[in-house]
């Protein structure tokens, strides 16, 4: 089933198409990888989705119903939730107290009392194994851990969608086999996924399809053999090693 | 008829409007900060300027130089001992310490020199010339002559010396401003030094042709924001056509409506535009 | 609620029955210090509401305060109100003041909205200056009060009504969703948060407190004029009494209040403008080396050299 169908979006700042004529099918329980080249327009694309920036053209259809021009809010609330590329904790209140802001807000309008919102915010805590930081204030963690409680702020929302931007970058080849285990319990949990990523080993690993975007366009899409293998995709990016990576 | 000498007069105070602005716009620009305490920087101009006219017999014309370097070393102190220490600081901070500063001015004027009235009253205050039918009190011209002449320099210092270059990398990119070895610290504080300078200057003019009290820089700084905002937070040009059109503005208020409606005119204005477009006529994108 | 929250709840409702035994026992004097220090509390918890949980920086309170104080004003003298009716109409005008004001001003950010709030209070000022029915530079009279216990409890009851919401922001949903706002303004709508209604309601609820102090306010001091009620000093007292004691706590504005408040009636008795002086110098010394203010300092027992010095360092160039 389509949960997620965009049709023709486009995003333009000035003269500049940063999103052009994007059309894509999200089926549910699927995890579609998103890849591109810096610049390409993945987070514009997700911005625009969610709300955070305007339509220049297109629509998004959730469920069937269009969400184009609808607050950040209320797409929240909808049930699609996102990360964000560069983090953005709540620095002065402790990692319990951040998820718990997801918890209280979330789909359908979240939990309405502190008590059952701070029992979800702490299952979703252990859930992405941050329990034992939960009392810690949010300006100390290190980077992964800091990863990690973005991801937990938006499983808080109990969303049906879910936004990945760019999680991985800046973890170590341990942290991201980590990540992407964790990543696929989440979807064994009934959410489907959009995953913004420039590690390509963890896209392949985890991505049923992945789509790929290329100033601003969509340049193809299919399983994950055929994307990376594809040569126009590996010459968008920078060629020959990426290849060689993709059949090694 | 009337409206001829409304323009006149909107245009003569306009320039003043200008240089004020000018100080508040340069200090935005480059340190990003709000300086609440504009306003009572020109009032310091203005007493410097009484007070050397008073003792010691100074033309106000005359001792602007003294003024200009007295107020520059102020906002350089005051820039390199207090406000570099929070620029990291969140917003509000740097707003609240400025306004801090601007009380504690404020009420050591009115400690050291009371509220009484004040005016540097040359023996030319007085004297108007007449041409076509308006009426043109020599000062005011002056005033403007000088705001003009002030703001050429200051455009000169700004566009053609190494200073002006350092200190407009720094406002465009203080990251790479600091790896070309800028000395950032030392620019905030010479930045501010300017802004203090073009304020105390404004000052000097303004106490000959109105009033002097320790709280006259309070509206001032608002109008200085008004301009600056109107011609686009950071940049020069738009801080002069700004201080005209708030020169005009409240000139023909103050005839065709009220006298006692030109300072709401200005606020009010102030208020619509921070709403309506927060860049400003001339300015960069900001704001939202 | 668990029993953690009762704690503090009860110490409140016995310093209130305290407080309200304090007629019997003080002077007259005392009294009137009260009244003010009361007021300054509220002015400085209604300006936590959105300066301090929800991170607006609002230099333009001064302006509800000043609603306030003329609504009741012109109510009870032009329009013949009671005065038990035209407080609440002075505050409920400054709430929808809050509103109407709010809704495009608190679409600005960061120093936008400070100078447009400052901008605001300065308006008002001059409008209420240029109006017949306020009675323009001259004021107002207000007619002398037969129970001036009266005003004690009316302060006390306002104070204990706006401690309450704090109290209740520090820990409800709708609270969170203001700190969220403070916190990240962006990420707060991502997850949800209806942000342009929660700050309009922060800031129209901010308004409301300050408007019912400033009708009081009017009362008891029987004379009004738009000086004494649009003053930029009040902005001031309530903005460091708040960051002084902790913003967006508490017990913060309550600390700050209390502390400043009393200082500053020390100084005033020998001059005036020796505790506004006191003020700027305490504003300037606050955000150099405790800018998250007395209870943060408090909370840490950190009661050295060190704290303020690692506050200078952080946020130098």
């Amino acid at each position: 089933m389509h949960i997620l169908q965009g049709r023709r979006v486009t995003k333009m700042f000035g003269g500049l198409a940063a999103v052009s004529l994007v059309d894509f099918d999200l089926q549910e329980g699927e995890i579609l990888g998103l890849i591109g080249p810096n610049g390409s327009g993945k987070t514009t694309l997700v911005n625009v989705i969610t709300g955070a920036l305007p339509y220049s053209d297109g629509d998004v259809l959730f469920r069937g119903r269009s969400i184009r021009g609808l607050p950040s809010y209320e797409i929240g609330r909808l049930g699609l939730s996102r990360t964000f590329q560069i983090v953005k904790p709540f620095r002065n209140l402790t990692v319990l107290q951040n998820v718990m802001v997801a918890a209280l807000f979330g789909a359908r309008g979240g939990a309405r009392d502190l008590a059952a919102a701070r029992r979800q915010a702490e299952e979703v805590l252990e859930f992405v194994g941050l329990a034992h930081r939960s009392l810690a204030p949010a300006e100390g963690l290190n980077v992964p851990e800091r990863k990690r409680m973005e991801l937990a702020r938006a499983l808080a929302m109990r969303p049906t969608i879910l936004f990945l931007d760019e999680v991985m970058a800046g973890l170590n080849p341990a942290e991201i086999d980590d990540a992407v285990a964790l990543i696929k319990r989440v979807r064994d949990r009934g959410v489907t996924l959009l995953v913004i990523e420039h590690v390509m080993k963890a896209i392949r690993n985890l991505s049923d399809r992945i789509m790929v975007l290329y100033h601003g366009e969509k340049l193809t899409e299919g399983s994950p053999e055929e994307v990376l293998n594809n040569p126009q995709v590996v010459s968008a990016y920078l060629g020959k090693r990426y290849a060689e990576q993709a059949r090694a | 008829m009337l409206v001829l000498q409304v323009l006149v007069n909107g245009i003569l105070l306009g320039g003043l409007y200008g240089i004020m602005a000018i100080g508040m716009s340069l200090i935005y620009g480059v340190l990003r900060i709000v300086n609440i305490a504009h306003g009572a920087l020109i009032m310091l101009g203005a007493y410097i300027t009484f007070w050397t006219f008073t003792l010691w017999g100074w033309d106000p014309f005359l001792s602007l130089p003294v003024t200009i370097l007295l107020l520059f070393a102020v906002g350089y102190l005051v820039q390199r001992c207090i406000l570099n220490l929070i620029v990291r600081a969140a917003l509000y901070l740097t707003l609240l310490i400025t306004f801090g500063i601007e009380v504690v001015m404020v009420n050591l004027a009115r400690i050291a020199w009371t509220s009484d009235l004040r005016q540097t009253a040359p023996a030319y205050v007085a004297a108007n010339f007449s041409v076509g039918g308006l009426t043109i009190p020599y000062v005011r011209l002056w005033v403007f002559a000088t705001t003009v002449v002030l703001s050429v320099l200051f455009l000169l210092l700004m566009e053609r010396t190494r200073l002006g270059r350092a200190i407009r990398a720094t406002a465009q990119e203080l990251r790479a401003a600091r790896l070309t070895g800028i000395p950032v610290g030392q620019i905030f504080a010479v930045t501010f030094g300017l802004g203090a300078a073009l304020a105390g200057a404004a000052g000097a003019m303004w106490g000959v042709l109105f009033p002097i009290t320790p709280i006259l820089g309070r509206a001032l700084t608002l109008k200085s924001f008004v301009v600056a905002v109107l011609g686009g937070l950071g940049t020069m040009m738009g801080a002069i056509v700004g201080g005209l059109v708030l020169g005009l503005a409240e000139a023909f208020t103050a005839t065709f409506i009220g006298p006692t409606y030109p300072n709401a005119i200005s606020f009010g204005l102030l208020v619509l535009i921070l709403i309506v477009r927060p860049t400003g006529v001339l300015g960069r994108g900001e704001g939202r | 609620m668990n029993a953690r929250r009762w704690v503090p709840l009860l110490a409140g409702l016995a310093v209130l029955v305290l407080l309200a035994a304090a007629p019997g026992i003080f002077s007259a004097f005392m009294i009137q210090f009260l009244i003010n220090l009361f007021m300054m509390t509220i002015l400085a918890e209604s300006w936590n509401i959105i300066g301090g949980f929800t991170g607006y920086t609002s230099f333009g309170n001064a302006a509800f305060f000043g609603i306030g104080a003329y609504t009741t004003g012109v109510l009870v003298t032009r329009a013949g109100l009671p005065f038990a009716a035209a407080l609440p109409a002075g505050g409920a005008l400054a709430m929808l003041f809050g509103v109407a004001v709010g809704v495009p001003v608190l679409r600005l950010k960061g120093q936008y909205f400070a100078i447009a709030t400052l901008g605001i209070g300065e308006t008002m000022r001059e409008v209420v200056y240029n109006l017949e029915v306020t009675g323009a530079g001259t004021g107002l009279v207000m007619p002398i009060s037969r129970s001036p216990l009266s005003f004690f409890y009316l302060m006390l009851a306002i104070l204990a009504g706006a401690t309450l919401v704090n109290w209740w922001l520090s820990a409800s949903r709708f609270g969170y969703g203001l700190i969220a706002i403070r916190e990240d303004e962006d990420a707060a709508g991502a997850m949800g948060i209806n942000a342009p209604l929660y700050k309009t309601i922060a800031f129209a609820l901010s308004g409301t407190f300050a408007g019912l102090a400033g009708g009081v306010f009017a009362y008891w001091i029987t004379f009004i004029d738009p000086d004494a009620v649009f003053k930029m000093s009040t902005t001031v007292q309530m903005i460091i009494m708040a960051v002084f004691g902790g913003s967006g706590t508490v017990l913060g504005p309550l600390l700050g209040a209390f502390l400043l408040s009393s200082v500053s009636e020390v100084l005033a008795t020998q001059l005036a403008t020796l505790a506004e002086l006191f003020y700027g110098v305490i504003i300037v010394l606050v955000v150099l080396f405790m800018p998250k203010g007395l209870f943060d300092l408090i909370r840490r027992r950190e009661f050295s050299f060190k704290y303020f010095a690692r506050n200078l360092r952080e946020n130098r160039i």
